[in-house]
């Protein structure tokens, strides 16, 4: 180590007056001496400082009850009676509610009742189309379809996104952005499928026609309630599959690096039934995002009517174009919320998950409408496919197929797929990491951190540049290299074992 | 300022002496198990915040402070009364730390497009960057090896001794790792420097 590295540590101990008496009165007569020195122990002090600076985390105050409760739930079951002593006054009361409950069973449901429909009547005043309070665009519209995200209001900081969880049981999220939410996916959708501006001009008014029909779909009001119809899912899915029938019309050779086989017969029969269906049913059911609850409840919303009133506001649009202006949804979860168990059902019907800017409600199979849409299911692989390869080709998103034997990941690049393919039998990350508890894998976080959409990801993947900055020295780095490539070797070594093969292959898509 | 001394004493570390949490112990083996809760209640903040702090998540403290107290409730029979319980405890709380690192790690490698979005805080909170988040922020950049010591001595109020009998290595080690934390730290925080004096 050299001399000045050496002073340097030294300060750093003297600050924590961690020298001995020797080494401290040296420390200090160099101090006297050097201006240098002085600004270096001044430098190592505000670091110092800074660090001390950082808040603890709030007391736990449940935290001994939860981690008793979680090493007596580990042992046996013994002595399980004796808990039940205190809890015996509570009994009693509660066997006496069960008796009057039993003399007049509809009480609490009366009660339940009444309190339910003054609270639904009052969140349901003066509800409006997102479309119109929201003042959406086309473009909004095929960012729905395509992303499955709509802006909630004006300042486009607050979005709905409806999505599917494993079992393909429905969800939607409430969220807040800290920024707009910009996607231009649409431009980017004109510009992957080569569309001449007659055509985009086709596309605009097919979703034009959707909008009217999406109306009624979700609606919102000044109370901050967000109301969204059952169907909306539907919906989401047949506008998305009718622009492609459309753009397939258009522009067959490009269509076909998204959907190579085409969409068949039976699949456009589908869409165009789905439409049809979907345009003249009626469906009253909603569910109701409030500030204090989520309900789902019946809510007629007269088109008609809306629009009889809308025109009378286009003929004064200019004295109340200032009032749509100020139209903002103002949704704020409550993120103390979030110390709820997420698995328990906090209203009993819908999984609700709330976090400081996210709120996740999964909807109960018995709250979507089953209109029994020609199976509508069926167009899903269509869907999916299309999705994942207009990621792939215009947003140039990796794929990531995983099974259980290997992982595949691919990218796309100046016209070239870049495939990348790990091969294993058997695999199991856990023991892995355990087999080898001196390994430090920090090395690797920075091959993730990848947003979708973003194009400098791909960037990411790639060697981190500032790996070296993080080693001290020189001889550190080539010490630390030493280590990995050992610990390389090794993992290669076990690898063999597990017929794990990685395969690297670059083809040129065929220019058409 | 009377508040702010008053604070200054809570955060102070809580001096134990070795008989304290040695005579627990003993009870604890002779069968009180009521004597647990006591060491719990004892050291959970200490154990609860240094989790905190080495992996920047709120969500994962207390499953993290509850599987080392669980090994300790497991293992405190088998103490050998050789070192203090605290450097015991730490050396647990510290291990568990890193085997969630690493694990977490390893797995964002193997699923970059599965989670949409980051697992630590800054990602989800739309709550102003402040010094304590920025700092926090940094120190999570360290490797494993300098992180460690830098939040036990300047967070935790540890002495090198402490520290080396805590992660097992050599006092020489821990004032160069302490040292080198430290300048790395201001390297990471010198582009925030505005922020930071504001």
């Amino acid at each position: 180590m050299n001399k000045d590295l050496q002073t340097r540590e030294l300060l750093s101990a003297y600050l924590d007056d961690e020298l001995s008496q020797l080494e401290k009165s040296e420390v200090e007569k160099l101090l006297k001496t050097s201006l240098e020195l002085r600004k270096q122990l001044e430098d190592l002090k505000k670091i110092k400082q800074l660090t001390q600076q950082i808040r603890r985390m709030p007391e736990s105050p449940f935290f001994e009850t939860r981690l008793m409760a979680s090493i007596e739930g580990q042992k046996s079951e013994t002595r399980r009676i004796s808990r039940w002593l205190p809890v015996t006054a509570l009994a009693v009361v509660t066997i006496g509610l069960m008796i009057v409950l039993k003399l007049n069973p509809d009480l609490v449901n009366d009660l339940w009742d009444e309190q339910k429909e003054a609270i639904a009547g009052f969140y349901k005043e003066n509800l409006q189309p997102v479309l119109f309070a929201a003042n959406l665009t086309n473009e909004d519209i095929f960012n729905f379809a395509f992303n499955n995200e709509l802006p909630l209001d004006n300042t486009r900081k607050q979005y709905l996104l409806l999505g599917y969880d494993d079992s393909g049981k429905e969800f939607f999220e409430i969220r807040s952005a800290n920024e707009e939410l910009k996607r231009q996916s649409y431009n980017e959708y004109i510009s992957a499928m080569n569309l001449n501006d007659e055509q985009k001009k086709t596309v605009d008014s097919i979703i034009g026609s959707y909008s009217k029909a999406l109306e009624a779909q979700i609606l919102v009001n000044d109370k901050n309630t967000i109301a969204i119809n059952s169907n909306l899912w539907n919906y989401r899915k047949a506008i998305f599959a009718d622009l492609l029938v459309v753009s397939e019309k258009m522009n067959k050779t490009k269509f076909d690096r998204i959907v190579p086989a085409g969409i068949s017969n039976a699949e456009k029969m589908i869409v165009v039934n789905t439409i049809e269906k979907l345009k003249n049913s009626y469906n009253d059911q909603y569910i109701f995002v409030t500030p204090d609850s989520i309900f789902a409840d019946t809510y007629e919303f007269n088109t008609q009517l809306f629009e009889t009133q809308l025109k009378e506001l286009e003929k004064n649009i200019e004295a109340n174009e200032k009032k749509l202006k100020q139209y903002a949804l103002s949704i704020r979860f409550d993120s103390t919320l979030q110390t709820v168990d997420k698995s328990s059902n906090i209203n009993h019907s819908f999984r609700i998950a709330i976090d400081s800017n996210i709120c996740r409600v999964d909807i109960p199979e018995s709250h979507i409408t089953e209109i029994r849409i020609a199976d509508i299911n069926n167009i899903d692989p269509l869907i999916e496919q299309a999705t994942n390869n207009i990621h792939f080709y215009a947003y140039k998103v990796p794929k990531v197929e995983r099974t259980e034997s290997r992982i595949k990941i691919e990218y796309f690049d100046n016209d070239s797929i870049h495939s990348y393919e790990l091969q294993f039998d058997e695999y199991d990350i856990d023991s892995m990491i355990e087999s080898r508890p001196e390994f430090d894998f920090y090395s690797l976080d920075q091959l993730r951190q990848v947003k979708p959409f973003d194009d400098s990801m791909l960037a990411k993947y790639q060697f981190d540049k500032d790996y070296f900055d993080r080693y001290y020295s020189d001889e550190e780095f080539k010490e630390q290299m030493e280590e990995l490539q050992i610990e390389l070797e090794r993992l290669s070594e076990e690898m063999k074992n597990w017929k794990i093969k990685v395969r690297k292959e670059v083809t040129k898509t065929p220019r058409r | 300022m009377v508040s702010n001394d008053k604070e200054k004493d809570l955060q102070q570390p809580q001096i134990l002496s070795l008989d304290d949490d040695y005579a627990i112990i003993r009870q604890f083996i002779d069968g009180d198990k009521s004597a647990f809760q006591i060491l719990v209640k004892r050291h959970k903040e200490k154990v609860r915040n240094i989790v905190y702090i080495t992996m920047n998540n709120s969500s994962l403290v207390d499953d993290i402070a509850q599987e080392v107290f669980i090994t300790v409730y497991r293992n405190l029979k088998n103490f050998r009364f050789e070192s203090q319980f605290t450097t015991w405890l730490y050396r647990i709380t510290v291990n568990r730390c890193k085997d969630y690192l690493r694990k977490i790690n390893v797995r964002k490698i193997f699923s970059p497009l599965e989670d949409g979005y980051d697992v630590s805080d800054s990602s989800i909170s739309t709550e102003e960057n402040d010094v304590s988040k920025l700092v926090m922020d940094a120190i999570s950049k360290l490797p494993t090896k300098l992180r460690m010591p830098l939040i036990l001595k300047d967070i935790e109020g540890f002495s090198y001794q402490e520290i080396s009998e805590t992660l097992k290595c050599e006092m020489g080690t821990v004032k160069s790792r302490i040292f080198r934390g430290r300048e790395k730290l201001k390297e990471i925080l010198q582009p925030l420097e505005r922020e930071l004096m504001r």
